[in-house]
């Protein structure tokens, strides 16, 4: 079986599953719409992290108790919009509304006194309100340019058919990440953003290696259009680079957070690092499995 | 032979920068985030003009230099109108953040009236009601708010009604128009000459004359009218009167003059003060949009966690490739190991020269590069095992596999590029930071596939007689397809 893998001569007639793995992408996106729905309607919640409501968040590290927390909570200096604490650290982390900014260093000096550490080891975070705004706006903007930019990049390299099938892997892996964020209603940093956008790299690499694998076997096969031939034979052969990619890729990531996991170090390195290692993952299945359908369209046709 | 020094020519390039880089003790320049610090972002107006931004970012240096204990502060223009001020190391540096915000806008007023004698301010006026006289009716000057009667929005050129937050209770000053603005001061210097701090002023040769006459007027008045204001953004410092014995006729002369400062600190305050006002006003006012405070111990364990990731990663993946692809796996683990390398030296050089800091987003974009880097070998080494398995030569297969791969790896190389590029355009704050790894780590990435692993591939590979020495399969197997 590996010696098959390893030698592409696997045989797995990809364009036959085409039907099956359809099934499964419909599947897939009427999860990510329900659940999208749900989000819309306001039973799940994106959990945007104060860079975009702005607000102020204080994180030390003391040992505390669960009735620290609750008069933390009921404190008549700033309102405690939430607090998180992190397994196997003894860091706590409480987000609050912005103040002026006499309250917010009165606050700030509570928690020391409370939690019995130096005012200078709490971190002190405080956003403006128009500033998440700012950053969000510049963000969307980027991302409409830069895929714009890709359709008309793949389009020139390929054909314009195929950089939709690569536009429709790529929003397939950033729908699975924004759906996994709303059901662990995990929070939304910047690093997510920048971990976001990273998929969107990755996926797009690996799409455009597959597209120019499928291009080479068409110039060997001599064929001006894709056929089933070509489709199964480059898949199969592509399998093991697929899979050795992602596992390289994977690897460094997995470790971030494996490590920040023992030292018991959230931050925004781990905050990066889990919608990465997701994205890599789904950014190789999608690369494969998404694709296989809408190409298998482009042979009908 | 030309090929031999090819492939060398990047690790000997990597090996020999490190060597400089290591001798002259030269490290990469952490970013705040992992050294710990503050990072303010202060926002003006929407449509402040770029160059009354780049006038105050210069404004801000000088002050920040003049505060002497901040080590490496950077202070840059962000966006369209905000000013990113980052000062590394946590010592009490919120106090400096406050007064490199500071407008730092002063004014001398003559005072018109006061809250001292009605207890309320002169801004209201109360006229008798016939119908109801226990209730008369309060009559406000405009511009002002309708509880306390402070001017809402000040401006130093009309008359307003202003706090005074210094004396031991409340007093509300009415004020005349400035006669004299922080334009016409010298120097500036806080010193503590009995019991409390002072902030000793000296005004340029032509505005003295301007005080002097100012203090004439003034000295002819009796009461609250004797009384000149020193107003500083908004907020009258202090409001002293003009001493009984000045001569109306002769006025202060000398040109000098002092705010008190009073002694609640050891002096930060009155210095401060006096270094905003030595180096003048900021053209425009701003407001704190965002603070991030990291404590140096937090950044130092984010800094390790992200050290000891790359390393064990980079020690999996190594063991990965060697099993995979054997001989190969070798050439690609020493050729990551030079990119390593090379990176390395080139952070530390571009951030003595250019002041290019590396953040954690920085070395995210690093850990994604060595994924991406360990890629371009993976497709050319499958690109090689195709080519032997429809039986073609080692050495021919190897060539045809570097020439192909190449086109591959250009592909999606540009598409990682462009998509840094445009990164670093578009984005904002920390996710430049990623960009610029990204991009860089890109472009070497070009660099060693073209001129490594292009070469040293054919080289080795025509070499090597036994599939074994490649591949974890026997020559049967690929040549029995």
């Amino acid at each position: 079986m590996f010696k098959n893998l390893f030698l592409g001569n696997t045989n797995i007639d990809f364009y036959n599953k085409r039907n099956l793995l359809q099934k499964i992408f419909i599947v897939e996106i009427a999860i990510f719409l329900t659940v999208l729905i749900c989000a819309a309607i306001g039973i799940l919640n994106l959990n945007f992290s104060i860079d975009f409501t702005g607000g102020t968040t204080y994180q030390l590290t003391s040992e505390y108790s669960k009735s620290d927390i609750d008069e933390v909570l009921t404190n008549n200096i700033l309102e405690v919009s939430r607090y998180q604490t992190y397994e196997n650290s003894d860091t706590v982390l409480f987000r609050a509304v912005e103040g002026s900014q006499s309250q917010e260093t009165e606050f700030l000096n509570y928690l020391a006194n409370k939690f019995n550490v130096d005012s200078n080891e709490i971190e002190f975070q405080r956003v403006g309100p128009t500033f998440g705004q700012e950053i969000t706006t510049k963000g969307i903007r980027a991302l409409v340019i830069f895929l714009s930019f890709i359709v008309l990049l793949i389009s020139i390299r390929f054909q314009f058919r195929f950089s939709i099938v690569a536009l429709i892997a790529l929003i397939h892996d950033l729908l699975i990440c924004t759906t996994i964020y709303l059901l662990l209603n995990f929070e939304i940093t910047p690093s997510t953003v920048i971990a976001l956008l990273t998929i969107l790299g990755y996926s797009l690499y690996d799409t455009v290696i597959l597209f120019d694998k499928l291009r080479d076997s068409q110039r060997m096969n001599k064929e001006s259009n894709l056929s089933i031939k070509t489709l199964n034979k480059t898949f199969n052969e592509i399998l093991m680079r697929s899979i050795n990619t992602s596992i390289t890729s994977a690897v460094p990531i997995a470790s971030i957070l494996f490590l920040g996991n023992i030292i018991g170090l959230s931050g925004t390195l781990t905050d990066f690092a889990l919608p990465l290692f997701i994205g890599i993952i789904s950014g190789t299945y999608s690369s494969i499995f998404v694709t296989i359908p809408f190409l298998s369209r482009i042979i009908n046709k | 032979m030309r090929r031999t020094f090819k492939f060398l020519f990047l690790p000997i390039l990597a090996i020999g920068l490190f060597i400089y880089v290591y001798q002259s003790s030269l490290s990469p320049k952490l970013g705040l985030d992992l050294q710990g610090g503050i990072s303010v972002i202060l926002t003006a107006d929407q449509d402040t003009d770029p160059e009354v931004l780049e006038k105050s970012v210069e404004i801000m240096r000088t002050r920040i230099e003049a505060f002497g204990d901040v080590q490496e502060p950077e202070i840059s223009i962000s966006g369209n109108n905000a000013v990113l001020v980052q000062l590394p190391g946590v010592t009490d540096q919120e106090r400096a953040i406050e007064a490199l915000g500071a407008t730092g806008l002063l004014t001398f007023r003559p005072v018109l009236a006061s809250s001292f004698d009605t207890g309320y301010s002169p801004a209201f006026e109360y006229l008798p009601n016939p119908d109801d006289p226990e209730n008369p009716i309060k009559v406000s000057a405009p511009g002002v708010d309708e509880e306390i009667g402070i001017t809402l929005d000040d401006n130093p050129n009309t008359e307003s009604y202003l706090l005074s937050i210094t004396s031991s209770y409340p007093v509300i000053y009415k004020l005349g128009p400035a006669v004299l603005t922080g334009n016409d001061i010298e120097d500036a210097i806080a010193a503590y000459p009995e019991n409390e701090w002072i902030v000793s002023l000296e005004f340029k040769d032509s505005s003295a004359v301007k005080f002097t006459d100012l203090t004439k007027q003034l000295a002819r008045e009796s009461g609250d009218k004797r009384r000149l204001a020193i107003v500083l953004d908004g907020e009258i410092v202090s409001a002293p009167g003009i001493a009984l014995d000045v001569n109306p006729d002769i006025g202060i002369t000398g040109g000098t003059a002092a705010i008190s400062m009073g002694n609640t600190d050891t002096g930060e305050s009155a210095n401060n003060l006096a270094v905003i006002l030595r180096y003048g006003a900021l053209p425009v006012s701003f407001e704190r949009s965002s603070i991030q405070k990291v404590s140096a111990s937090l950044g130092e364990d984010t800094l390790n966690l992200g050290l000891q990731a790359g390393l064990i990663g980079l020690i999996i993946i190594s063991i990965i490739i060697i099993l995979y692809y054997r001989f190969l796996g070798f050439i690609s683990v020493f050729g990551l190991s030079m990119f390593g390398l090379l990176f390395y030296s080139v952070i530390s050089v571009l951030g003595n020269l250019q002041g290019f800091t590396l953040t954690l987003a920085g070395i995210a974009g690093i850990i994604v590069s060595i994924g991406l880097a360990a890629d371009s070998y993976i497709v050319t080494f499958e690109k090689l095992k195709d080519e032997i398995k429809v039986g073609r030569s080692f050495e021919f297969a190897a060539n045809k596999a570097v020439d192909e791969s190449w086109k591959t790896i250009l592909t999606a190389d540009f598409v990682s590029l462009s998509a840094a590029f445009l990164l670093y355009i578009l984005a904002v704050g920390p996710i430049r930071g990623f960009a610029l790894a990204l991009g860089i780590a890109t472009i070497f990435d070009l660099l060693f596939t073209r001129l490594y692993t292009r070469n040293v591939v054919p080289i080795v590979v025509s070499r090597i007689k036994n599939t074994r020495f490649l591949f974890p399969i026997k020559n049967k197997d690929i040549t029995n397809v």
